[in-house]
């Protein structure tokens, strides 16, 4: 095992922990602490990345299967194995990764016995379930072929190139159906990559990105193995990517032209940058690259290129769910990090499952025969006490699983406390009252109609204390806004620094935690105990001074004056059946605050383009 | 109950008092305080807790945004296991227990309706049923939101029914309304209409009328009824190609070796 191994093995680890810290707090929480997934973008890096990106990825597969055993190119036999193995594994990454993002994971077989036909998913999910199976036993014989099983071997070898016939066929139809998933949201998805040729121009990419991903993987290993990369079976796959990518670009481009959204392209807007950089990045730059002889006969050079454009083209899958969809619905969606761990995480856990295949079956014969010569010469050197310098010189399999484990680990409690666990919140702070009649507070209620003079006016002077319930020290009349300053979001009014200093360190403990006492917030004196001039605690509908935190603004507001409303619209000498309705304060009557709506909304519409499909 | 039942929503008699919201909310059996709003949480205020609500518009206007029950839903036609289900009275309505949670549903809704339940384990997909379950059994004649508007700003019947009445509104008074139905033919229809002064096409996420008319599942069925033709066409070309292939190589390598090189090839070609 060399030490680039051993180095990304420890990387992979280390990623893999991360992702399994998440892991339980995503299934014991749910999506709401572990993404910032919303109602306006439902669907995030986890389907962009893991279950587009990932099917995407598997392509080699069926590409390498297409030209080895169909079109009989024997140069590229050699791989035939690693590319059924990486196909293999990325679907079931896929599947991996829609356990976390569905909702309810444990339903993911329901489409075995619902049937939508009409439903682009449920074709996507029948044929990774399909193609899975088709890829086992495609992959089965090289478990087999140093064992006993020989006669299932054969069997399995003979039916080989029909499976791989299924394969394409079955690979033909979900690639495509990844594209049809979009067709249906015209709405959402920007014109440069809306188009009715979706499903075709998805099997396209994913006819290049599976032959990119192959040159991509076979010079990882070699360089990983440090094994002579065989050349001539890249440089070959590089001439295949250079047509499939200047296909490609001739495909996407004809097509927006002909719908005439070729100039959004030209246009100073965000979507037409990121066009840009993806084409780039998966097209543009990788072919130049490939046709240059002298780059595609180095191993570097078909490294960089074939890297780029499995970015790229990774990057067109998130844009085409995700990033292209941001100017529809106006919300800026960036992945949290909890799910960058996942879908890496999941990448690296397959990684080295990967690995492990490899160095353990005859999937690339010299690296497996190698391991194994390693393993022999290596099984019965145990760790050793050297007395001299007085440490354990262990053998290095030993030493670095050692080491994983403790990445694993510490990756793993580095996870678990920096994940939020709890649904992320938007704040929402609340202006502070100026003396109109409208209180300002968050969309969608928009403004509150509240006259304070009237309100003074009806219930006298003294009542004051009804409302301000509380004061900052010093103070009269503090506004409701400096203690309740998140719409929604409880404030932590408490401070326990200021109290420790102001009182007398530590030794006046005491005054405030009663000995024997743990001293805990529940078992402290009440606030009121000693802020007897502060507390006007007439109202009471206010109990909770008692709480280090003050409720949210319109949980307070509504406690305090519903009630009241209420009492009153009950009262027929008032005369105001309807008082405790929300039209009695939620209206918008004033034109600044229609004003500041109409602001915010435009801001959203003004920045799309216009469009013809 | 009535067949095919319709709502119709008159922007111009809406006064904005969400009586309608806070029926919803009783009937459906909803917290009258929604949670906290979701970071990137929709502007429309509609959420898992508020299937449907007011959208305040400049000069007063007041628009109430609901699931628009689609003559052709996009969230039933994308549903891999028909959670969401068109029912044969009209309203679309979802079942939890066929759900797995995907949430293509709220990715194809045109207008940005179904919500989900963020914060749950086992959440579901929420949004206005127009109260079916009850009106099958004969408890109410109409949903929560039509009973409790004051103004008969919103009212109730069959969808012919309340295409009648939205014609007879605007003849009756022509200068009052914008000479649309929204709904009639938006995305190949829906069974809740609006009339207004202005122009709702706010309420989808862009204007049908830039994105085409026609319904949304047309646009991937399309591709879908390949499929068949798809599988079995990719397949006899491949298995063609390699019997063309591998029939001249045989017989180059008769011509080069004499006759004599019959099975066993794939075995060699693949160690």
């Amino acid at each position: 095992m060399t030490r680039r191994v051993q180095i990304t093995k420890g990387i992979l680890w280390f990623i893999t922990g991360l992702a399994a810290a998440v892991t339980v707090v995503r299934f014991t929480r749910g999506l709401g602490a572990t993404t910032v997934l919303s109602d306006t973008t439902p669907w995030g890096l986890w389907v962009g990345f893991d279950v587009m990106g990932g099917v995407a990825l598997a392509a080699g597969g069926f590409v390498i299967g297409a030209i080895a055993h169909v079109f009989r190119r024997q140069r590229y036999h050699h791989a035939v194995r690693p590319a059924i193995l990486t196909a293999l594994l990325g679907y079931a990454a896929v599947a991996v990764g829609l356990l976390y993002d569905l909702g309810l994971p444990w339903n993911i077989w329901h489409p075995i016995i619902f049937w939508n036909p009409h439903s682009p998913l449920f074709e996507v999910a029948w044929c990774v379930m399909l193609y899975l199976t088709v890829l086992f036993l495609e992959f089965l014989p090289v478990f087999l072929e140093r064992t006993r099983f020989q006669g299932l071997y054969r069997t399995l070898l003979k039916l080989q190139l029909p499976l791989i016939i299924l394969g394409i066929s079955i690979s033909t139809l979900h690639q495509s159906s990844l594209g049809t998933l979009l067709l249906i949201m015209p709405f959402r998805l920007h014109p440069l990559w809306y188009t009715p040729h979706l499903p075709e121009l998805f099997f396209v990419s994913a006819i290049c990105l599976g032959l990119v991903m192959v040159i991509f993987e076979s010079s990882v290993t070699a360089w990983l193995y440090e094994r002579k990369p065989r050349m001539e079976m890249l440089s070959g796959l590089a001439r295949f990517a250079a047509g499939g990518l200047a296909f490609y670009l001739a495909f996407r481009f004809l097509d927006l032209w002909h719908r005439g959204n070729l100039p959004l392209a030209f246009e100073n807007t965000f979507e037409a940058r990121l066009f840009w950089v993806e084409i780039a990045m998966s097209a543009l730059v990788p072919l130049v690259l490939f046709l240059i002889p002298k780059v595609r006969h180095s191993h570097t050079g078909v490294f960089v290129a074939a890297s780029l454009g499995v970015a790229g083209f990774l990057l067109n899958r998130v844009d085409a769910s995700g990033l292209a969809q941001v100017w529809a619905t106006g919300t800026d969606y960036f992945p949290a990090w909890t799910e960058f761990a996942v879908s890496f995480g999941i990448v690296s856990f397959f990684a080295l499952i990967y690995l492990f295949i490899q160095e353990h079956f005859p999937v690339e014969k010299e690296i497996a025969d190698e391991e194994e010569r390693w393993r022999q010469r290596q099984l019965f050197v145990l760790p050793r006490f050297d007395r001299l310098s007085q440490v354990w010189l262990g053998d290095r399999t030993f030493a670095s699983r050692r080491v994983y484990s403790l990445l694993f680990v510490v990756a793993a409690v580095l996870g678990l406390t920096l994940t939020p666990w709890r649904p992320l919140v938007e704040a929402s702070p609340v202006e502070r009252a100026r003396g109109g009649e409208v209180l300002r507070v968050g969309f969608p209620l928009g403004t509150v109609s509240f006259p304070h003079a009237d309100h003074v006016k009806r219930l006298g002077k003294e009542s004051c204390g009804t409302c301000h319930h509380l004061h900052e020290p010093g103070d009269v009349g503090t506004p409701c806004t400096d203690c309740h300053r998140d719409l929604y979001l409880p404030t932590r009014i408490f401070d326990h620094v200021r109290h420790v200093r102001k009182l007398g360190g530590n030794a006046a403990c005491a005054r405030c935690h009663p000995a024997g006492a743990p001293p805990e917030a529940e078992t402290a004196e009440k606030c009121s105990g000693c802020h007897r001039k502060d507390m006007m605690a007439r109202n009471e509908t206010v109990t909770r001074f008692e709480s280090l935190d003050a409720p949210g603004y319109r949980e307070s507001a509504h406690t305090l004056c519903i009630g009241c409303h209420r009492k009153e619209a009950e009262n027929p000498a008032v005369g105001k059946p309807d008082l405790f309705r929300c039209a009695t304060c939620h209206h918008s009557v004033v034109p600044h605050g229609e004003a500041v709506l109409e602001a915010s909304l435009a801001g959203v519409r003004d920045q799309r383009p216009s469009r013809t499909r | 109950m009535i067949q095919n039942p319709c709502i119709l929503n008159d922007v111009t008699r809406c006064i904005g008092c969400e009586e309608c919201v806070a029926a919803c909310k009783r009937i459906n059996g909803l917290p009258q305080e929604d949670p906290p709003p979701r970071v990137g949480r929709s502007r429309d205020g509609l959420s898992a807790t508020r299937w449907t609500s007011i959208l305040r518009r400049p000069g007063g206007i007041n628009v109430r945004k609901q699931c628009r029950h689609c003559n052709q839903p996009a969230c039933v036609s994308v549903c891999p296991v028909g959670a969401l289900q068109k029912t044969p009275e009209g309203p679309v309505v979802y079942d939890k227990s066929v759900c797995m949670g995907c949430r293509y549903c709220m990715m194809a809704c045109p207008y940005g309706i179904p919500h989900y339940e963020w914060s749950s384990v086992n959440p579901s997909i929420r949004k206005c049923i127009l109260c079916l379950e009850k009106l099958r059994r004969g408890e109410i004649d109409r949903p929560a939101c039509v009973a409790a508007c004051p103004k008969e700003a919103t009212s109730f019947g069959t969808r012919e029914a309340m295409l009648a009445e939205a014609r007879r509104r605007m003849a009756a008074e022509p200068g009052r309304y914008l000479p649309h139905i929204w709904g009639e033919h938006e995305f190949g229809g829906t069974s809740v209409l609006y009339i207004s002064n202005v122009d709702l096409s706010f309420l989808a996420w862009e204007s049908p009328e830039a994105v085409g008319e026609g319904p949304l599942p047309e646009r991937t069925w399309n591709a879908l009824r390949k499929v068949p033709y798809e599988f079995l066409g990719m397949g006899a070309f491949m298995t063609a190609a390699w019997w063309v292939i591998d029939r001249r190589m045989r017989l180059e390598r008769e011509a080069g070796s004499g006759g004599d090189g019959e099975g066993g090839t794939e075995e060699g070609a693949d160690r």
